[in-house]
């Protein structure tokens, strides 16, 4: 007598439209562009280092480095959700 | 102390007299209605709309606009940038100037190209007759008429017209504004002692010593100097600019001066009156805009009377700072001059701002961050305008109706074209750039002063390019051969490009989509944008949008300086 | 205006909302929904998300980013107090989210529960039944219902005459008769029950598409779209959000330049003070709460877009009856023509109204006996002619042959004329008389002589005045459309006070004023039941349907009242306005948080540049200054939830007045209260 099925589940969600999208990101894009951004600090790190002297330890300039790529990436996601906010 | 203000007050009269004929005169001009000047000029600009194949001027989409633009301004730059190369094999070259570096010649077609003027050269020692009056005083001429064209598109585009042809407007700005007041101000300029020559510099014994020779620089600079002041343009003949007594001789001039400066921005708001046909919100924009330039005045000019403690010890008694100021404008004029050539984005300067106070400096600098206390030669316009865009998208949600500017709705595209032109190109074109170059100081900045004065001069310097502004806070090594001058020239061309050509591109769009949506009719729920409560909560918005986010640059520069040295509050 | 009110109060609470367990379900919710992949949907709070996992890096190990000149402990500490706060911060964001979510789950649960599954007799071409779940009907198949179970899934009735128990959705008690061919009556809606006799219907809507599960998916708010207007306002504090990441990223050099150098961790606690947490911690659960009131409303929303539509509506078309007008009209007066006395006329009248079941048919018959007319011959010997649209008449035919006819005027003039009768002024002069007092006047004749006319009085509802003058007041206009004549209408509108008036109105004529009016640029919206109205429902920005109208309207509409009350409309634009005025409130309230906040964090991190005068509120030292700021923009959030579940109380005001007041409320509002909030969590808590 009782189905299972929630009645709701049928409808085709607009959020499942988006999931596809970071699944993606996460997935395949994930693991490459993390090593491309590591790859990128050893350029960035000791140009902080030449920056600020040498009271900087060689392990806080690569942190400040990567903090230095986070905040760029966070720059460049505001970016998309500036520009295609319906995505999110 | 109570004559500077009485002249102060006097200029600013003298203006509010001059906005309404000149506001109707620029209306009447750009809705095509008749004017006197029509008989005379009717036939220079057929020739011109001939001569250029422009046939029949038809009105042009958003991005036919921005492409007539974009393309126009690459074309001059090119030409001038051409000139300037070879103006050692061009005539007109008296002194026998040979090519400046690339980077100097770059930087100099970006800055005038783009309405800036900002000079990172001494124009009597780098540039020949031909390139400073052929080449920068044409683009004085064309880069006005561009931001003047802008400015009438979009305000054409927000009242529900179709955005018009730039070509058009921009030959009108010229042959219908700007010609006509810089024939009559330059004669006047040349009574008042302004040399107009293409001698050769004088050579003549000085007084101190009969056996030492001096060279005293002259030059067609009276032509040059009106445009200079009536376009915003602000690039000086001469490397010390307005306050070079050729340029700037005597209090007569220097009233033309300032009231050259103010009379195109005060009078588009006025402009826009008509074309909206809603003159009250005009004049209460004009008010709000005249409050905060009162507020500056008033900040700047106290600062500047009340002169240096560290000075006025040693004197014995307050003294004004007259510092980096010419004795014959005094403090009034000086200040008066540099408030209005920061706020309309002209940019010469009859003072060193740089040895302003350090609240003065903030007030100057405060100018260049808002860009709409009167603002340049018709961005500063719609950029008020795009503010009251903003402040309709923040607060008239508040009034339970989706938000609507004259009718129109403010949807996404708005939000974005607004938001990105008057919230995010600013910052990033001041002060990524500026954070880079203190980040290398030693390798890029250059700067006279160590410590918080320092971070003024780098910072005025990006915020003067990105703000199309050109003043200086003298005093970077940003001229060849100094090594640090590469990195000065190519820095802020990145900086005056994108301070220029994203927002008009943005301001274009904006106003090519709102002319385009299906006006919303007035009813009793609809927020009215012509109330004096509208106006102030617009304040509100451009104090907090606008200028909050440079206050923590502002805490580490002229704020801290002024703690620094003491009573500077 | 009371009654209207009171009853509309208590429908709210029917459906029952389960609403235990809702707080520690959000606080579950709260948890889950700081799951990166969820967190990068809300950009402001994302920042904080990632700042949060910093300040913790900073905490393990304050050194990482650089040698702090503090010794580690006390940093450790400090960092610590930031890194918890913070996480607060997009907890808070969260659960406010959950609560709205949980509060539309709860909703959508009371709607499911309408719902459950039933087995279902579909009939088989050959005329057979079989047995299967309700889910599995499709549209366009045929259901057998018989009295004690449920109706399966939305459809119209194409045989039986039923009554059903609407109560479940509605919460109206009393059952409502269906059948086929009329148009009011002839659609169900599936979880209602039939309580006798037996339907057959016709199934127009595929399991999980019905009204009622739109609308769970949409109180539910998972699976909600966002709305234009939200879309536009997540742009702008996107782009503040990205113009002090820059400001904050960039004073990293610039303090280095200077020699006041500062610590990641207070740079990330400026930034997390600078963005607009509080709209953006909010949002989400502002347009699910205002979905939510749609749905208490007991309206069904098929978007989130035609809520908003609400706020932005010019024009309401409104049907005189049933909404400006009470349901029913009832005999007033009657006024004999052509030397007939009263008595005659009453005797004519009673005559006519015999098989008239309708109410005002009734009170006919009330008033005629009243006055001493009795029926003078047996029911059983005459004849009923019912009404319809196309004669519109009704009345009698005697065995004598004699035809006694009441109607439209009009109606009654040709009938008078093909009975050879013959028509004097005097009917005119009655016909006026009443259509001046805003009565619909109903002639009365036997064969072809004309008796008199029957006032039939119509009723505006109370406080509908005083609603349409609130209205007006807010830019809304109002036009009425009847069918009555233009000098009936014009009175009945001057009574109502509404804006304009469309007389002897058609169909068409409905679409026609839509069409108008929204060539002007407005947006307009009506109400509708019948197939007719269908058009007209789809033309308008705004259609609300009445449930008990033809499944055509429903569909053509993008909301549906479960009351059948068109003067519900008038609420839903309050409530449209309402959902804009919240947003805009905490969005204005958010962005001046701001002076104090930056007040309060910049002079005393950069005391070292000597500008510690800027310190106006005497906080008592740099880590009380951040930490006091972070922890009143951690707690505003918790703080404003009621707010933005209740939405800002909306009152009917010209814009102008609407504006002065949020203004000093939100706006002076938002710049006084963090200075006084920051002081005293300044002054509270135990730092040095």
């Amino acid at each position: 007598m009782v189905n299972p099925l929630p009645l709701v589940q049928s409808v085709p969600s607009p959020g499942e439209a988006a999931a596809p999208l970071w699944r993606r990101l996460y997935r395949r894009k994930g693991p490459p562009s993390l090593f491309l951004l590591l790859c990128l600090n050893l350029i960035i790190a000791p140009a902080v280092q030449g920056a600020t002297g040498p009271q900087l330890l060689r392990t806080q300039a690569y942190a400040l480095g990567i903090l230095g790529l986070v905040t760029i990436l966070l720059s460049g996601y505001l970016f998309v959700v500036m520009f295609q906010p319906e995505r999110f | 102390m109570l004559q500077g203000w009485i002249q102060i007050a006097l200029t600013l009269l003298i203006i509010l007299l001059l906005t309404p004929p000149l506001g109707g005169y620029m209306a009447r001009v750009f809705s095509g209605s008749e004017t006197r000047l029509d008989r005379l000029f009717i036939p220079l600009e057929q020739l011109i709309y001939r001569w250029g194949g422009m046939g029949s001027l038809v009105d042009m989409t958003g991005w036919q606009y921005i492409r007539a633009v974009l393309f126009s301004n690459l074309a001059m730059a090119l030409l001038v940038f051409m000139v300037i190369m070879f103006q050692g094999l061009l005539p007109l070259n008296p002194t026998g100037l040979g090519s400046p570096t690339w980077d100097t010649a770059l930087h100099t077609v970006i800055s005038f190209v783009t309405n800036t003027d900002q000079q990172h050269y001494a124009g009597e020692t780098t540039y020949s007759y031909l390139s400073q009056g052929l080449g920068l005083g044409f683009l004085f001429f064309t880069s006005a008429a561009t931001g003047m064209a802008v400015a009438i598109a979009f305000i054409r585009g927000l009242t529900g017209r179709p955005l018009g042809n730039f070509y058009g407007d921009w030959t009108l700005a010229i042959t219908r504004i700007l010609l006509p007041i810089s024939l009559v101000g330059a004669v006047i300029l040349v009574a008042a002692g302004v040399p107009e020559t293409l001698a050769a510099p004088v050579v003549v014994p000085t007084l101190e010593d009969a056996t030492v020779q001096q060279a005293i620089a002259l030059g067609p600079v009276a032509h040059f100097e009106i445009i200079k002041m009536l376009g915003e343009n602000g690039g000086g003949f001469f490397a010390s600019n307005s306050a070079h007594p050729f340029e700037n001789p005597n209090g007569l001039t220097n009233l033309l001066q300032i009231v050259a400066m103010m009379a195109i921005p005060t009078a588009l708001i006025y402009t826009y009156g008509i074309f909206a046909n809603n003159r009250r919100q005009a004049w209460l924009i004009y008010a709000m805009v005249f409050g905060i330039y009162l507020g500056c005045i008033g900040v700047a000019a106290i600062a500047e009377y009340q002169g240096n403690p560290a000075v006025n010890a040693l004197l014995g008694g307050p003294h004004p700072n007259l510092e980096g100021k010419e004795v014959r404008f005094g403090w009034a004029q000086s200040v008066l001059y540099a408030v209005t050539t920061t706020g309309t984005m002209c940019g010469a300067v009859n003072a060193m701002h740089d040895s302003f106070m350090p609240l003065g400096g903030a007030v100057l600098l405060t100018n260049l961050f808002l860009q709409i206390v009167w603002g340049g030669q018709g961005t500063g316009t719609a950029y008020l305008f795009a503010y009251l865009i903003l402040a309709v998208f923040v607060t008239g949600l508040m009034v339970g109706r989706t938000p609507e500017f004259l009718g129109r709705k403010i949807e996404q595209r708005e939000v974005v074209l607004t938001s990105l032109l008057i919230l995010l190109v600013h910052p990033i074109a001041i002060l990524i750039p500026a954070a880079v170059t203190l980040a290398f100081s030693e390798q890029l900045a250059g700067t006279s002063n160590p410590g918080f004065h320092g971070l003024s001069q780098v910072i005025y310097e990006y915020a003067s390019a990105a703000a199309n502004n050109g003043s200086g806070f003298e005093g970077l090594a940003d001229s060849q051969p100094a090594p640090t001058a590469l990195w000065w020239n190519l820095s802020t061309s990145v900086s005056l490009l994108a301070g220029r050509y994203i927002p008009m591109i943005a301001l274009v769009l904006l106003a090519d989509g709102m002319s385009r949506k299906p006006p919303v009719p007035m009813t009793a729920g609809t927020l009215r944008t012509d109330t004096g409560l509208f106006i102030g909560v617009t304040a509100g918005v451009i104090l907090i949008m606008g200028a909050l986010t440079f206050f923590p640059v502002l805490a580490l520069g002229p704020i801290a300086e002024a703690f620094q040295i003491g009573g500077g509050l | 205006m009371n009654r209207t009110t009171k009853r509309r109060r208590d429908r709210k609470h029917t459906p029952k909302v389960e609403m235990a367990g809702l707080y520690q379900r959000a606080i579950q919710d709260a948890f889950h929904k700081l799951d990166p992949r969820i967190a990068v949907r809300n950009p402001v709070m994302f920042l904080v998300w990632v700042g949060t996992v910093v300040t913790a890096l900073v905490t393990l190990d304050p050194n990482l980013f650089g040698t702090v000149a503090a010794p580690p402990n006390p940093q450790r500490v400090l960092n610590g107090s930031i890194t918890v706060i913070l996480f607060f911060t997009v907890w808070f964001a969260n659960f406010a989210e959950a609560v709205a979510e949980g509060r539309g789950k709860a909703q959508a649960d009371s709607l499911r529960a309408t719902r459950s599954d039933t087995m279902a007799r579909k009939v088989l071409p050959d005329g057979s039944t079989q047995s299967l779940p309700s889910t599995a009907l499709r549209r366009g198949e045929q259901v057998k219902v018989m009295a004690g179970e449920m109706v399966p899934a939305d459809g119209e009735v194409v045989a039986g005459l039923a009554s059903v128990d609407e109560s479940a959705i509605t919460g109206e008690s009393a059952p409502v008769l269906k059948q086929p061919g009329t148009d009011i009556a002839s659609s169900v809606t599936g979880g209602t029950r039939v309580i006798s006799d037996e339907l057959l219907i016709r199934v127009t809507a595929d399991p999980g598409q019905g009204f009622i599960d739109r609308m769970i998916a949409l109180v539910e708010g998972a699976e909600r779209r966002k709305t234009p207007n939200e879309i536009a306002l997540t742009v702008l504090l996107t782009v503040l959000t990205q113009v002090f990441l820059i400001v904050v990223a960039t004073m990293l050099p610039l303090a280095t330049y200077v020699k006041t150098p500062t610590t990641i961790a207070i740079l990330i606690s400026l930034l997390v003070a600078l963005i607009p947490t509080t709209i953006g911690g909010l949002l989400s659960a502002i347009g699910i709460a205002g979905m939510d009131r749609v749905a208490q409303f007991n309206v069904i929303a098929t978007s989130g877009r035609a809520v908003e539509a609400c706020g932005d509506v010019n024009t309401l078309v409104l049907d005189k009856t049933g909404t400006i007008t009470l349901g029913n009209r009832l005999a007033e007066e009657f006024i004999p023509v052509d030397g007939h006395g009263l008595g005659d006329l009453a005797q004519v009248a009673l005559a006519s109204s015999i098989f008239d079941e309708t109410p005002e048919g009734r009170s006919i018959g009330q008033l005629a006996e009243r006055l001493g007319a009795t029926l003078e011959f047996n029911r059983a010997t005459v004849e009923g002619v019912e009404f319809s649209a196309r004669t519109r008449m009704s009345g009698i035919d005697l065995a004598d042959g004699r035809q006694i006819r009441k109607g439209a005027v009009d109606a009654i003039k040709g009938f008078v004329r093909s009975r050879g009768g013959h028509l004097t002024p005097e009917l005119d002069t009655a016909y006026e008389k009443v259509s001046k007092l805003g009565g619909t006047p109903l002639a009365v004749c036997q064969d072809g002589e004309v008796y008199g006319v029957i006032y039939l009085k119509d009723r505006v509802k109370p406080g509908i005045k005083e609603r349409f003058d609130q209205l007006r007041r807010m830019g809304v206009r109002t036009i009425m459309l009847t069918g009555d004549n233009r000098i009936t209408a014009a009175v009945i509108a001057q009574e109502a006070g509404v804006d304009d008036f469309i007389a002897e109105a058609t169909p068409e004529d409905k679409i026609e004023v839509i069409r108008r009016e929204q060539s002007q640029g407005k947006l307009v919206a009506m109400t509708g039941d019948g197939t007719n109205d269908a058009p007209a429902l789809a033309q308008a920005n705004v259609g609300l349907a009445m449930n008990s109208g033809t499944q055509a309207a429903k569909e053509a509409a993008n909301m549906v009242d479960l009351d059948s009350d068109p003067t519900k409309l008038i609420d839903l634009v309050t409530i449209g306005k309402q959902l804009l005025i919240t947003r805009g409130a905490l969005t204005t309230f958010s962005i001046a948080n701001d002076i104090a906040k930056y007040f309060a964090i910049i002079p005393t991190i950069f005391s070292a540049a000597g500008i510690g005068a800027l310190n106006v509120m005497g906080l008592k030292s740099p880590q009380s200054a951040i930490l006091s700021a972070l922890i009143y923009n951690a707690l505003i959030i918790p703080t404003l939830i009621p707010l933005a579940l209740k939405g800002v109380q909306f009152r009917p005001l010209t814009a102008d007045q609407l504006l002065r007041r949020n203004i000093l409320i939100y706006g002076l509002g938002g710049v006084m209260a963090p200075f006084l909030a920051i002081k005293l969590i300044d002054w509270v808590i135990p730092i040095p």
